[in-house]
């Protein structure tokens, strides 16, 4: 389905539709109301004369992405409306019925995750195409930058990203007799840390972490395995899951965690709650993202936290995935305002910018010059908990395509079934059979979508 | 027919006197006293049951962290105002409540209006083929909104309604319920006042006007409160058709006090104070105008 | 009955109905109408829509995991209506059997009622939240030990638990007015005879109501087949495992998260006719009742 052309693209459809909703509308006196925004010059419609920004950035993260909208209108008088939608899931499904119905927001904030998905309709624009001339784009990191060109070009403008690392409890560890200065870098470590902790009866659980696609594949990264063919879909159609034999250790060592009560599972995709058990103590280490620092130093009244690298299945170290998000323009938008687009996108990657969202948030700083900044104010050496996610992508390799996080198109169906899989392996008896059955739905998803 | 009116009829006196408490005058089963400190001791432990999560959350939403782990951590605390307020006012849920109260009342309005004209030409008016134009309006009952919100969310788009108070409105306007059970009450209506309505001559508005409404006061307002429960309590629908906090409705925009849960922000007490509120205005009407509102259910069942 | 119709212009009545009958077309119908199509299309966002005739259908024959959806769904069906009509029905014995307070009673058994679902399903995960939950050490106390997050089987209970808790209130309103239909006389005289209370339930009262109870149990299915989303939503996304995966769910998930709207549609096909079951079944019912009160 990706060779599909433009011109049937979603066109069809609402052909039909139209027809018969013309019809309809004629008969209802609705006919007034019909859309008819398919020409060739503006075929979306703005939502606002203001620019409007699609974003998933909730809580303080939010304010201060209002904070930065306010900054823009100041310096540019330009108005920005930054709207807040809930997940990154919702900013999906609004992003492709926008398509649909013609009315679109100005950017869109897609979880690289969903990166393919949106690349997929070829309803956007490459942000190199609107950005200013005068605009380097060789300020992003190298591993940042690698990820976000497509065909050359780079397709989205990255801002808020960010990797998983360990959080951990420094009184709990002290409590329990471990070394706090010195927390665990493996599974097997995590392990041993864990049955400590439980054991001196310091916390209820070892570690936590949502039941989130992104762990699993921040594992693959770090073991410098891909997840599927086409290196991760970075190079053509995907049609294989791969499940080296380092997956099946993860998940033999992730059900020993579970059925020795080292390891809580929060729910699915329940970010909010694993940092709830870490921050009541009922488990002294918890994977999340970079971006929670800000959250869980603020929460955590009771005890130190501390950040450390992510745990990797064995002694191999690769690299991360990258995750979080980066913003989108939808392309068939009035020509005028790729101007003012252009212009906000510039902005957000300007290095102030940068270092105020990342001191904000605890995502990372995404180009060179604010990185440096945040370096020569000695950021970093007073802040080493901001530093941790950064060093971890910079001691990364990311010529390996293993740390190209995949570009799947029916990614969140892909995400869906890892998740609803993971709990089955974890419960089953027999590993090995069950991650087939992973293996095989995800490959008939990949099928389904790209035949 | 008639069976069933006077059947139903019998329902609404029974109903009324439950409802007031003033069972004095109808003789129950005689119990001892010792059964009777049963009954009540088994009720209470019941009606604890059903109201104890509700309770839960009004003492969660006056807490500050509102991490409650056991049960001796629910004793209120002393930040109820700046609870409410931060949700109300710093997470615009005083936003989504105004957006759902205006679609509740739209809606309500609405259906009510137009299922009265609807109801009323079934009953009064000789129109040919009368049953089966009955039939195709009881048929929607068929069509909840899961059988058909995916084309309808297509349709709605391509109307350009899309994330605006006209999709979360107009498509419930049409209502085999209110219909019915207003025709129904008009059936039950005694004939010699129509005919009296008819004999002195009386035109369509004043019939309404004049009789026909004055003797449905009951079941107008209790077929309002139901449908106003309805449209306040609805989610699936505007999760899927509104894609803006601007225009976002209460039961959707309480996920939105969550806070930033992936940066491991996950604010319990204001999503207690979030579904207090939300909760408070379909309670409220439901006890203000319990009578009419089971009295109406009454007729639902026939 | 034809005394009744008073008025006779045809216009007047046309216009009359015109508006509900312009709102069911638009969008009840046509959607409707459109869901039929579009399960015989290859369809989604952004994509060109290809017919392929009973394809979808078949893909629904053949997987196992919407057989296991509907299974699940059926089973929660059936739990929910025998689980919230027992409960109903002893709740409203007690109430109609004391003499004093039943108002309040009343009131605070039925207020779920007008509770929203999305409220219902975030109080209890809050209450029952594996780790942090309020009335998870208590039961954990006991020796039960609380895991629905990993558990099928035991998110299932606690969905069943807050679908079947958020219902109550809905049956005792129809249960209580025809408990009090129920002759004077037959109580006493069941009284005299010396029939303990719980069977006078069983064998005196449940009789006489069946009509209600009838109307409740399709009531009840209805509710349990589209009235649960919100729960299944918000607590536990279809999971752990798809344990929860009903067929509303399951339709969602298929149309807005992984934007199939063909096989989607199927779906809506699918439970078009659970409701149409349900419905005839009701309409007989109701039917063969309608005279049974009087």
């Amino acid at each position: 389905m990706t060779s599909n052309n433009d011109s049937t693209r979603g066109i069809s459809r609402r052909n039909t539709l139209a027809t018969t909703g013309a019809a309809l509308g004629a008969m209802t006196g609705l006919a007034g109301c019909m859309g008819g925004s398919e020409g060739n010059e503006a075929q979306f419609s703005p939502i606002a004369d203001e620019l409007t920004v699609w974003h998933a950035m909730g809580g303080t993260n939010g304010e201060t992405l209002d904070g930065i909208a306010a900054g823009f209108e100041e310096e540019h008088g330009i108005e920005a409306n930054m709207e807040f939608q809930d997940s990154y899931e919702n900013v999906l499904t609004n992003t492709l019925a926008a398509f649909d119905s013609g009315n679109v927001s100005d950017m869109l904030q897609v979880d690289s995750l969903f990166a393919q998905q949106v690349l997929d309709t070829d309803q956007v624009r490459p942000v190199a195409e609107i950005l200013p001339d005068d605009f380097d784009t060789d300020v992003f990191l190298d591993n940042v930058a690698e990820f976000f060109t497509v065909d050359g070009e780079l397709a989205s403008l990255p801002f808020n990203n960010s990797n998983a690392i360990m959080y951990i409890n420094r009184d709990a560890f002290e409590e329990a007799g471990l070394d706090p200065d010195d927390p665990p870098t493996t599974l097997a470590e995590v392990r041993s840390a864990s049955e400590t902790l439980v054991d001196e009866g310091v916390t209820q659980y070892g570690i936590t972490w949502p039941n989130h696609v992104w762990f699993v594949e921040t594992w693959y990264g770090f073991e410098g395995e891909l997840m599927t063919d086409a290196e991760n879909g970075h190079a053509g159609d995907p049609s294989e899951f791969y499940t080296p034999d380092a997956v099946h250790d993860l998940y033999e060592w992730w059900k020993g965690m579970a059925d020795d009560g080292l390891y809580t599972n929060p729910g699915i995709e329940a970010w909010g709650e694993a940092t709830s058990l870490f921050i009541e103590q009922e488990s002294a280490m918890v994977l999340t993202s970079t971006a929670s620092v800000a959250g869980l130093i603020a929460d955590s009244e009771d005890f130190t936290v501390d950040a450390a690298p992510y745990p990797s299945i064995s002694e191999t170290r690769v690299g991360p995935v990258i995750g979080g998000a980066s913003f989108y323009v939808p392309d068939g938008l009035p020509e005028d305002r790729y101007e003012e687009i252009g212009r906000l996108l510039q902005y957000m990657a300007q290095p102030e910018v940068q270092t105020e969202w990342h001191k904000g948030s605890g995502y990372y700083p995404i180009t060179q010059p604010s990185v440096d900044s945040l370096r020569e104010e000695g950021w970093f050496e007073e802040n080493p908990m901001y530093n941790v996610a950064l060093e971890q992508l910079q001691n990364g390799d990311a010529s390996d395509p293993a740390t190209k996080r995949a570009l799947l198109g029916p990614a969140r169906n892909v995400q869906t079934v890892i998740q609803d899989k993971s709990v089955d392996v974890v419960n089953a008896d027999d590993v090995g059979s069950e991650i087939e059955t992973m293996k095989s739905e995800v490959e008939s998803v990949l099928t389904d979508y790209y035949e | 027919m008639t069976n069933a009116i006077q059947y139903t009829k019998r329902r609404f006196e029974a109903l009324k006197g439950a409802i007031a408490g003033d069972d004095e005058d109808e003789p129950l089963a005689v119990i001892g006293r010792e059964e009777s400190v049963s009954v009540h001791l088994q009720l209470w432990l019941l009606v604890g049951m059903v109201v104890f999560p509700i309770l839960v959350a009004v003492v969660v939403s006056t807490k500050q962290q509102g991490i409650v782990t056991s049960l001796p951590d629910l004793i209120p605390g002393t930040y109820a105002v700046e609870n409410y307020r931060e949700a109300i006012v710093d997470y615009g849920f005083g936003r989504f409540m105004w957006n759902s109260l205006l679609m509740s009342v739209v809606v309500v309005v609405g259906k009510l209006v137009i299922s009265v004209f609807a109801a009323m030409a079934i009953v009064y008016y000789r129109v040919p083929y009368k049953d089966l134009v009955f039939l195709f309006v009881l048929f929607t009952l068929l069509l909840p909104v899961p059988v058909r919100f995916i084309p309808l969310f297509q349709l709605i788009n391509d109307l350009g309604w899309g994330n605006s108070l006209l999709a979360i409105t107009v498509p419930y306007l049409a209502s085999a319920t209110t219909v019915f059970i207003l025709r129904q009450h008009f059936l039950s209506i005694p004939n010699s006042i129509v005919e009296t309505a008819k004999l002195d001559g009386v035109g369509p508005v004043k019939f309404t006007l004049q009789v026909l409404i004055p003797m449905s006061r009951g079941v107008l307002v209790g077929v309002s409160i139901i449908m106003f429960v309805y449209a306040w309590n609805q989610y699936l629908w505007p999760l899927v058709i509104i894609d803006s906090e601007a225009n976002q409705v209460a039961q959707v925009g309480l996920q939105l006090l969550q806070g930033d849960v992936q940066g491991g922000q996950l604010s319990w007490s204001l999503v207690m104070a979030g579904s207090v509120l939300t909760l408070l205005p379909p309670l409220a009407l439901m006890i203000l105008f319990r009578k009419p509102l089971l009295e109406t259910f009454a007729i639902q069942q026939k | 009955m034809s005394t009744r119709e008073i008025f006779d212009g045809r216009l007047e009545a046309a216009l009359l109905l015109a508006p509900t009958l312009l709102v069911s077309v638009v969008f009840l119908y046509y959607p409707t109408a459109l869901a039929f199509r579009t399960s015989l299309f290859d369809a989604g966002f952004g994509r060109a829509e290809e017919f392929v005739g009973l394809e979808n259908y078949l893909t629904l024959l053949e997987s196992s995991a919407y057989h296991r959806s509907v299974a699940i769904s059926v089973l929660f069906a059936a739990l929910v209506v025998v689980g919230t009509i027992t409960v109903s029905l002893y709740l409203t014995f007690l109430i109609h059997e004391v003499d004093d307070g039943q108002g309040w009673y009343l009131i605070s058994v039925i207020w779920p009622y007008a509770l929203p679902p999305a409220v219902a399903a975030l109080v209890f995960l809050f209450i029952l939240h594996p780790t942090l939950g309020v009335l998870t050490g208590p039961i954990e106390a006991v020796g039960f030990d609380v895991d629905w997050f990993n558990d099928g089987p035991q998110a299932f209970l606690v969905v069943l638990l807050v679908a079947i808790w958020k219902q109550i209130g809905y049956n005792v309103i129809f249960m209580i007015a025809a408990m009090k239909d129920v002759p004077d006389a037959l109580t006493e005289t069941a009284e005299l005879d010396g029939v303990g209370r719980l069977r006078r339930l069983v064998s005196v009262y449940v009789p006489i109501m069946t009509p209600t109870l009838f109307f409740l149990v399709i009531i009840n299915t209805i509710y349990a087949f589209f009235g649960t989303f919100a729960f299944v939503d918000l607590l536990t996304s279809g999971g752990p495992a798809n344990a929860t995966n009903v067929l509303i769910f399951d339709l969602y998930r298929e149309g807005f998260s992984f934007f199939n709207f063909g096989v989607a549609s199927t779906k809506s096909v699918v439970l078009f006719l659970v409701v149409a079951v349900l419905m005839v079944i009701q309409f007989r019912l109701t039917e063969e009742y309608s005279y049974y009160g009087a």
